[in-house]
């Protein structure tokens, strides 16, 4: 009786067993790939084409973390991508939060300015990539790491200039005010006061700043070739070998994915102020 | 009770010291030098380039052929009249909208399957919104891997489930590859959908729904009286925002199909691409990507601005 | 130690205009209150004194300085905030000192000023903390140390006891008297709250959409206010307004209400209005009493009213009831009344109460 009762109630959930029913269905909708992947990257060439396909490797081996890393130089691509993604968030978080202050405490260039900036967001990259491209054949950044360094800091400044915009004007200004008063110049008020208080905010944008850079793929593909080239571009390697280089394809990415996950799983109270820029307090 | 000595004065501590001409200008100034930095690197990465690419794609500019003559509007008549473009442009239209439909009505489904708490809530969670931290390229990779024969265990499973032999050409067949395409889509970012429905169901006040079952409504109702009309706004967003980057799909497909079989998977992006990078006809490529950018612009401007609107509101 | 003085001043936001024409004296060591409902500009005016908002038109001078274009840094102003703004990074003593360290004074100096601060302040033992480790109460005490360690030409305060609870607010409001009592430098105090505004006050500046309504002793404005809207911000239970016209019977003059007429005392002048004669009566609750055995005293107005609403204080009782249509509230000793429908006889004292022109509001 009271199972029935609860099931006609109006509510925000739809009924038990359906909710967990749904949700389970997810969950290995999601979990599923990421296995397979897991277990790809673990067991022997061999097995590969085996049926019933192998589930659960028997003699796991790490031969194909090996050769990934090594043979196809996943550890150049491993090291490119986190010099490039750490460099380009540093910049990208130290130049947004920097714009992002202007805007929300000084209103510089009305609602214009910010909405051109958010606007960089939802450019398709492929209108920017191509004169990228031949302006960095010209000036010798094509396949540098300066050059795809200044492209993703670019690319990220939206999404950390939007969310540090968000932050600070949900931070009060009297502090900034008392700052001011007490004597300091405005840079003293937001270097001293503003940034040590917005640094939880500074975080999580740097933190959503590097996710974007360490998956991004289209930008590595056309502006790198075999000098500051990224992980996500060594998968290339793997295509048209039909099943020859499977264990190695996914033993490299799931080294990819370790890096990008964690952080996302950390910085997972800011997500939503991270995909919607800001717009939507999670 | 705290000890407290008698009010008095102190000596004044006066003003801090003056500024030098430097600290002045730059206090003066301070807004626009806060800006500056970012606003340069904009310019010069992203406006330079696109006036840049405005000016190639009405000359003819070849590697190989030196000097660029003025072309008029020729390069833009060869993207308007291949018909590849157009199949990339409808292929793009429609490959995006039919993901974000499935991904939006799946994202609410979890999204009102985890509203309320219940054991081990967090762990879901987290599972749930990895998807978004992974690079399309390995998701890409993954569904390759799940779907391309001989190898992947999909067809095997398929078989065991309907009970006869399954030989799905997941990544070569037509229709099979666009549904492929679409899942992996869907795999990614459906969590975007929960995630935001998530923060707007949450937002909710429970009061409402308490109201509501004071007066009898049930819940098929309350759904549409309450939930839909206080969540909205969420949707109009998570949907512009996912479908402006939709469009752009380009990373499951370099992956998954390379654009083909022949040139069947190009989306707008790919056929930019492959007219660029691979034919090097770059005129043309650029000229295409404008006449992409624009057809992007009017769907900012279209929804974005209204987004704005509600924002405000 | 400044006098400030405002002239012309005027402040807008796009079409919105926030102060609309502000001359004001502040001499030297007064304690100012600006009050007002909000929106009424008290908070803008403050903001611009201290430089935190540019001014749109007019002068603002401090120790006979003009200050329009000086920073907040360089006009040697302190403020306390609402939310008392502490640096929530900072300790409480590297919170007081912080000013002073803007100054690039020795650091054993600023010890010994923080300390002395803090030992008048009563929160030596907290100097160590973080302020999210304080009491609303203390770190209301944190944010005042922070302006007297510098002993500044004028002591800035915009709103500073509103979040607090009722009990602290009376504490502090003495110690902020205290205060100035023992500095006696220039403050300037912005509160929507009559009360603060009457027991701290020097002088209270009454604002009203971006304008000053009336400026002066606190007790000038409570016993004669310049308006209708003074008589009714100032006072609690609220003065109460009969509406009525001013009449001539049986030789005195005095104001009709329909058939009731009460007159004027002769002391008082008799006034004139800018229209028809239609006044409003002004009546604070102090004003009516219950009538003692005898004659009416001189210049009061006897009737029996019958009692609507009682609300009882403890140590007084608010009796509310009707004279010529309109309620009336009087103030009465607690045993003076007991509960609705009763009838008491009354006296209205009409040497105190203001009349005002209905028309304009202004007194007459």
């Amino acid at each position: 009786m009271a199972a029935v009762r609860s099931a006609r109630r109006p509510r925000r959930g739809g009924a038990p067993v359906a909710r967990f029913v749904l949700l389970g269905f997810f969950l290995i909708f999601v979990l599923w790939p990421l296995y397979w992947m897991f277990n790809t990257s673990v067991k022997p060439s061999d097995d590969y084409l085996a049926t019933p396909p192998v589930w659960f490797p028997t003699e796991p081996t790490l031969l194909h973390y090996e050769v990934a890393l090594f043979t196809y130089r996943g550890l150049e691509g491993l090291i490119n991508s986190l010099i490039i993604s750490l460099s380009a968030t540093a910049l990208s978080a130290l130049l947004g939060t920097t714009m992002a202050y202007s805007l929300a405490r000084y209103n510089t260039g009305g609602q214009h300015l910010s909405f051109w900036v958010l606007s960089q967001r939802f450019l398709p990259p492929i209108g920017i990539v191509l004169p990228v491209f031949l302006i960095y054949r010209q000036v010798g950044l094509y396949d540098t790491h300066v050059g795809l360094i200044v492209a993703y800091t670019v690319f990220t400044l939206p999404v950390s200039v939007w969310m540090m915009f968000a932050y600070f004007r949900g931070m009060p200004r009297s502090m900034e005010e008392a700052a001011l008063v007490d004597g300091c110049t405005r840079w003293e008020a937001f270097w001293r006061v503003a940034v040590p208080l917005a640094a939880p905010g500074i975080v999580a944008a740097a933190v959503f700043a590097f996710i974007a850079c360490w998956t991004e793929f289209f930008f590595a593909l056309l502006l790198t070739s075999r000098t500051a080239f990224t992980l996500p571009t060594v998968f290339r390697a793997f295509i048209g070998f039909q099943g020859a280089q499977y264990g190695e394809a996914a033993a490299l990415a799931i080294v990819s994915l370790v890096p990008s996950i964690a952080l996302g799983v950390l910085a997972q109270r800011h997500l939503v102020r991270g995909l919607t820029l800001g717009a939507v307090r999670g | 009770m705290p000890q407290t000595a008698a009010i008095t004065r102190m000596t004044g501590a006066g003003a801090p010291p003056r500024l030098s001409s430097f600290a002045n200008w730059a206090d003066r100034h301070f807004k626009w030098l806060l800006v500056a930095p970012a606003v340069l690197l904009i310019l010069a990465l992203s406006i330079y380039p696109l006036l840049f690419s405005l000016v190639v794609s009405f000359i003819n500019y070849d590697f190989q052929v030196p000097g660029h003559a003025f072309v008029g509007l020729k390069n833009f008549e060869r993207v308007v009249f291949d018909p590849v473009a157009r199949w990339s442009l409808l292929l793009t239209a429609l490959l995006s909208g039919i993901s974000v439909a499935i991904e939006f009505v799946l994202g609410l489904a979890v999204a009102l399957a985890m509203v309320r708490s219940f054991p081990g809530r967090g762990v879901v969670m987290s599972i749930l919104i990895v998807p978004l931290f992974i690079s399309p390229v390995i998701v890409g990779q993954a569904w390759t891997l799940l779907l391309q024969r001989p190898f992947g265990p999909t067809n095997y499973i398929l078989g065991a489930l309907l009970g006869q032999e399954v030989t799905i050409g997941w990544l070569t067949e037509s229709p099979w590859l666009y549904i492929s395409l679409v899942v992996a889509d869907v795999w990614q970012w459906t969590p975007f959908m929960f995630v935001i429905l998530l923060a707007g169901l949450t937002s909710i006040p429970p009061n409402l729904y308490e109201a509501a079952e004071l007066d009898g409504v049930n819940a098929w109702q309350a759904f549409w009286a309450i939930t839909v009309p206080h969540l909205a706004p969420m949707m109009l967003l998570a949907l512009t925002f996912r479908l402006l980057d939709a469009i752009r799909m380009f990373d499951t497909i370099f992956i998954m199909t390379g654009g083909g079989p022949g040139t069947s998977t190009y989306t707008a992006s790919y056929y930019l691409y492959t007219v660029g990078f691979t034919q090097f006809h770059l005129s043309q490529a650029t000229a295409g990507s404008w006449l992409f950018l624009i057809f992007t612009a009017l769907v900012v401007t279209l929804l974005v601005r209204r987004l704005l609107k509600v924002e405000t509101a | 130690m400044a006098n400030v003085r405002i002239s012309g001043l005027h402040k807008r936001y796009g079409a919105f205009h926030a102060v609309r024409g502000i001359d004001l004296d502040i001499p030297d060591g007064e304690f100012t209150v600006l009050v007002g409902p909000s929106g009424c500009g008290k908070s803008t005016l403050l903001r611009t004194i201290a430089g935190l908002e540019e001014i749109s038109e007019g002068t603002i001078e401090i120790g006979g300085e003009v200050v329009n274009d000086l920073r907040p840094r360089d006009r040697d102003v302190a403020m306390v905030f609402q939310d008392y703004a502490l640096y929530p990074h900072m300790s409480v003593a590297r919170n007081i000192g912080f000013g002073l360290k803007a100054r690039k004074m020795p650091q054993p100096e600023i010890d010994r000023r923080v300390d002395t601060a803090a030992r008048m302040l009563g929160i030596t033992q907290l100097l160590g903390r973080l302020p999210r480790q304080l009491s609303g109460g203390q770190r209301q005490r944190v944010a005042i140390g922070r302006a007297i360690v510098r002993n500044p030409r004028i002591f800035l305060f915009d709103e500073p006891l509103s979040n607090l609870d009722a009990q602290l607010r009376d504490e502090m409001r003495g110690e902020i008297k205290r205060l100035h009592q023992g500095i006696s430098t220039t403050m300037i105090y912005v509160t929507h709250d009559q009360i603060e505004a009457m027991t701290l006050a020097d002088r209270i500046v009454l604002m009203r959409d971006g304008l000053i309504e009336q400026q002066g002793a606190p007790l000038d404005l409570f016993e004669r206010p310049a308006t209708t809207f003074v008589a009714g911000f100032l006072g609690s239970p609220k003065m109460s307004f009969l509406p009525g016209r001013l009449e001539s019977r049986a030789g005195s003059e005095g104001i009709a209400f329909g058939d009731q007429f009460l007159p004027l005392p002769n002391g008082r002048m008799a006034p004139r209005t800018s229209g028809d004669g239609s006044v409003l009566l002004g009546l604070r609750p102090e004003h009516l009493s219950r009538a003692p055995a005898g004659a009416p005293p001189p210049g009061c107005v006897r009737y029996d009213a019958l009692v609507d609403l009682v609300q009882p204080t403890g140590s007084r009782s608010y009796a509310t009831f009707r004279l010529a249509g309109e309620p009336v509230i009087a103030e009465l000793q607690a045993h003076d009344v007991s509960r609705p429908g009763e009838t008491l006889p009354i006296d209205v004292n009409m040497n105190r109460a203001s009349v005002f022109d209905a028309a304009t509001g202004k007194a007459i």
